[in-house]
């Protein structure tokens, strides 16, 4: 479709990386995208756990592989039966057999007691609506820091006003985790674009295809399902198209696909025009660069290796219900 | 209406015949069974008997045939009217048969085939002792209507007194029943004193539609033989082990259809969404190719349209509108759309190209089969063209139904509808031979 280069500015360089033909189901359009693919990053379901809930707003999470970093995916959060659930604020670079302690956690569930084990989990990434404000308070310590948010959120979609985001991960789940179908990742993918109607809503970029693999349901359910879980539009009858044979109906199948095409490329300018932008390094592991990124309605996180980014996770701020 | 309308009436509309406290019938698509009736009496009867017909149709169908002549049908077509009464009569539950031979006998028709049929039904039924103990009355009322009141009260005299077979009883009851012994018995139960209370039979004796199997929880390898052995192949399991095994299964799924006579497009969905995940992770995949397995035997020729990857490695995007496309250039007799539902390249093409056909000259039927994991899938997201003919499945014993249904859309279906039934019939007279049922 086009080249990504131009996209976004620096840090966020992406040549190398192209995009495919986009796929549509509901409100949720996915564009995917290819590029290189980084050795030595561990995809989350390869070595990335959970290992323990120390206190509420406080986990440890463990990179369990034999080797390679774990680039622990922004908004990460953790859901377990009758356990506290958790979300992170900031993603983070976890080395092989490191176990790092998160006291900057939040609890997504408010008045749920018990805490989270290193079993029968399921991971998921905070929904659209939650990130910039989850973002920034990354340095902000409480348990209880995202509750408000998640009660507007619940309210917003018509859910009982509650700091209790299993209210639509849990009981919406059959509806949610039909994005994974509806929507279908593609060979060698390392990335998408999502846009929820025809508004850009993220971006997201990862190591590789096996860690983008690891990451399409949380993202496509989750992420950014949510929000296109409320804005479904309501079925159209199907229009014919004028042709008068069977080949005029296939170059006008071909001539509106590509019309439809444009128009999603049209809507590219929008991360394009994030302004100037602010880059605030967070951590490092040896060549590795942790960085929050905001721009104008635009904000994420990157992971860098020698200047060029390995992992990228950008959503639109202007999502805030 | 042609048999697929037809089909997909007797499919899904079941409101209940009815007999209101003073006899007055309600059948609300009385018309629409007349015409289907006076166009092809032999084919409307063996249409009742496709498997997932719905009862209350079937009770319709049967109420048809009995309230009609069968003066003008030659002796064939007469013997395989009177093979479908008798399926129906013991395929329904007794309730529904005994509601229409009471319309029968409210609508005031009275032919050879029906005082056979009645009689038939209130002397020699497999539940029949059950059943006069239960609905006594609407049963005298059938002998009687059949009979004639007073014949049949004689008869019951006769019996009373002992007769078992003077030249009167066998003229005019007993050369109507297969089975004299039972027959006797059962009219001295419907004149005798009655039984109170007694629970009416609520299953059909000798059920229509082939059992199938229905596991409480369903998983990925109990949808039947066929698909389960994919699964297994899928998996990675052992070609020599499976694949001898799997031919064998199709084998004996389709030993006893027919070929149909006609060129039929599969486009089969092999998109990343039909492998699933998790669970059900090739669940949707195996039963989708179970199905073009069975196909490719069934069809004279069947072209395979693979939108996506390999059914051993679904992949990509779901564009089930070129898949169309592509598919009527082959120039088939009918078209089928297999598919999970999800369309995505792009969302509303496959319903536009769908609907955009007539304009273009082409009149080639096209139907979508939907795979779902079980039985009560949520298909709010999953209906890409809801103008198309379509029907949904998710075991190997939903081919019965799956089959006669997707076939009836072209003109050749017709012929191996007919040809599949009568296979049935005989083979469920051969059956009840050996069993002693009906």
């Amino acid at each position: 479709m086009t080249e990504l280069a131009t996209l976004m500015p620096a840090p966020v360089d992406l040549t190398g990386y192209r995009l495919g033909p986009p796929q549509q189901a509901g409100a949720l359009t996915v564009v995917p995208v290819w590029g290189p693919e980084h050795a030595g990053l561990v995809p989350p379901r390869g070595g990335l756990k959970l290992r323990r809930v120390v206190y509420y707003g406080d986990l440890e999470l463990h990179n369990g592989a034999p080797e390679g970093v774990a680039i622990v995916p922004l908004h990460i959060g953790y859901i377990q039966h009758g356990a506290q659930n958790h979300a992170l604020c900031s993603a983070a670079l976890i080395a092989a057999g490191q176990t790092r302690r998160f006291e900057n956690a939040c609890c997504v569930q408010a008045g749920q007691g018990g805490y989270l084990q290193g079993r029968d989990q399921w991971f998921f990434v905070l929904p659209l609506e939650l990130r910039a404000e989850a973002l920034r308070l990354r340095g902000t310590l409480g348990f209880a820091k995202l509750w408000d948010a998640i009660a507007k959120l619940n309210e917003a979609y018509g859910l009982p006003k509650r700091g209790h985001l299993e209210q639509i991960l849990t009981r919406k789940r059959p509806i949610l985790t039909q994005w994974q179908s509806r929507l279908e990742p593609l060979p060698g993918q390392v990335g998408a674009l999502f846009f929820v109607g025809e508004r850009f809503a993220g971006m997201e970029i990862t190591p590789s295809p096996r860690y983008f693999a690891d990451m399409w349901m949380p993202l496509v359910c989750f992420a950014y399902g949510v929000a296109a879980w409320q804005a479904e539009p309501e079925p159209r009858p199907a229009e014919p198209y004028r042709a008068g044979s069977l080949a005029e109906l296939r170059a006008e199948l071909e001539r509106d696909r590509a019309a439809r095409m444009e128009r999603v490329a049209s809507w590219l300018a929008e991360p394009a025009a994030g302004g100037e932008w602010t880059v605030e390094e967070e951590e490092r592991y040896l060549d590795l660069r942790l960085s929050t990124v905001t721009g104008n309605g635009i904000a994420g996180q990157v992971v860098t290796r020698d200047g060029r980014p390995v992992y990228a996770s950008l959503f639109s701020t202007r999502w805030e219900r | 209406m042609n048999m697929s309308e037809l089909l997909t009436h007797f499919r899904t509309h079941g409101t209940p015949l009815t007999l209101s406290r003073r006899g007055e019938l309600a059948w609300d698509d009385a018309e629409l069974h007349r015409e289907a009736w006076e166009a092809d009496p032999e084919g409307y009867a063996l249409l009742a008997l496709v498997p997932g017909v719905r009862q209350w149709q079937r009770a319709r169908v049967l109420l048809r045939i009995l309230a009609s002549s069968q003066a003008h049908l030659a002796d064939p077509a007469r013997a395989v009217l009177a093979k479908v009464t008798r399926a129906l009569l013991f395929g329904l539950a007794p309730d529904q048969a005994v509601t229409a031979l009471l319309a029968v006998r409210r609508l005031r028709a009275n032919h050879k085939h029906t005082t056979r049929a009645m009689v038939a039904f209130a002397l020699e039924h497999p539940d029949g002792d059950a059943l006069v103990a239960a609905r006594r009355p609407a049963l005298v009322d059938c002998l009687e209507h059949a009979l004639g009141k007073s014949t049949a009260r004689a008869c019951a005299r006769l019996i009373a007194e002992g007769d078992v077979g003077s030249p009167y009883l066998r003229s005019r009851l007993l050369r109507f029943t297969r089975d004299p012994e039972t027959a006797l018995r059962r009219v001295r139960a419907l004149y005798g004193p009655g039984v109170h209370n007694a629970p009416v039979p609520q299953e059909p004796p000798v059920p229509i539609d082939p059992p199938r199997e229905d596991p409480e929880i369903v998983t990925v390898t109990n949808r039947g033989d066929i698909a389960a052995t994919l699964v297994h192949l899928y998996r990675g399991g052992p070609e020599s082990e499976l694949r001898p095994a799997l031919a064998r299964y199709v084998a004996e799924a389709t030993r006893d259809l027919p070929r149909l006579a006609a060129h039929v497009a599969l486009v089969l969905d092999t998109s990343a969404s039909m492998r699933g995940y998790g669970e059900r992770e090739w669940a949707i995949m195996s039963q989708a190719e179970a199905l073009r397995l069975v196909l490719a035997e069934v069809c004279e020729r069947l072209t395979v349209i693979e939108a996506g990857g390999r059914p051993d490695a679904p992949a990509g995007a779901t564009d089930l509108a070129t898949g169309l496309l592509d598919a009527l250039a082959a120039g088939p007799d009918l078209v089928a759309i297999v598919t999970d539902g999800y369309e995505n390249t792009l969302p509303g093409d496959l319903a536009r190209v769908a609907a955009s056909l007539p304009g273009a000259g082409v009149t080639t039927p096209v139907v979508l089969c939907q795979a779902t994991f079980a039985r009560s899938d949520d298909l709010t997201f999953r209906t890409p063209a809801p103008d198309l003919p379509r029907a949904r499945f998710w075991h190997q014993d939903d081919f019965a139904e799956l089959l006669p249904w997707l076939l009836c859309h072209c003109a050749p279906g017709r012929a191996w509808i007919r040809q599949t039934v009568l296979d049935r019939l005989s083979r469920r007279v051969a059956a009840a031979l050996e069993g002693g049922r009906a």
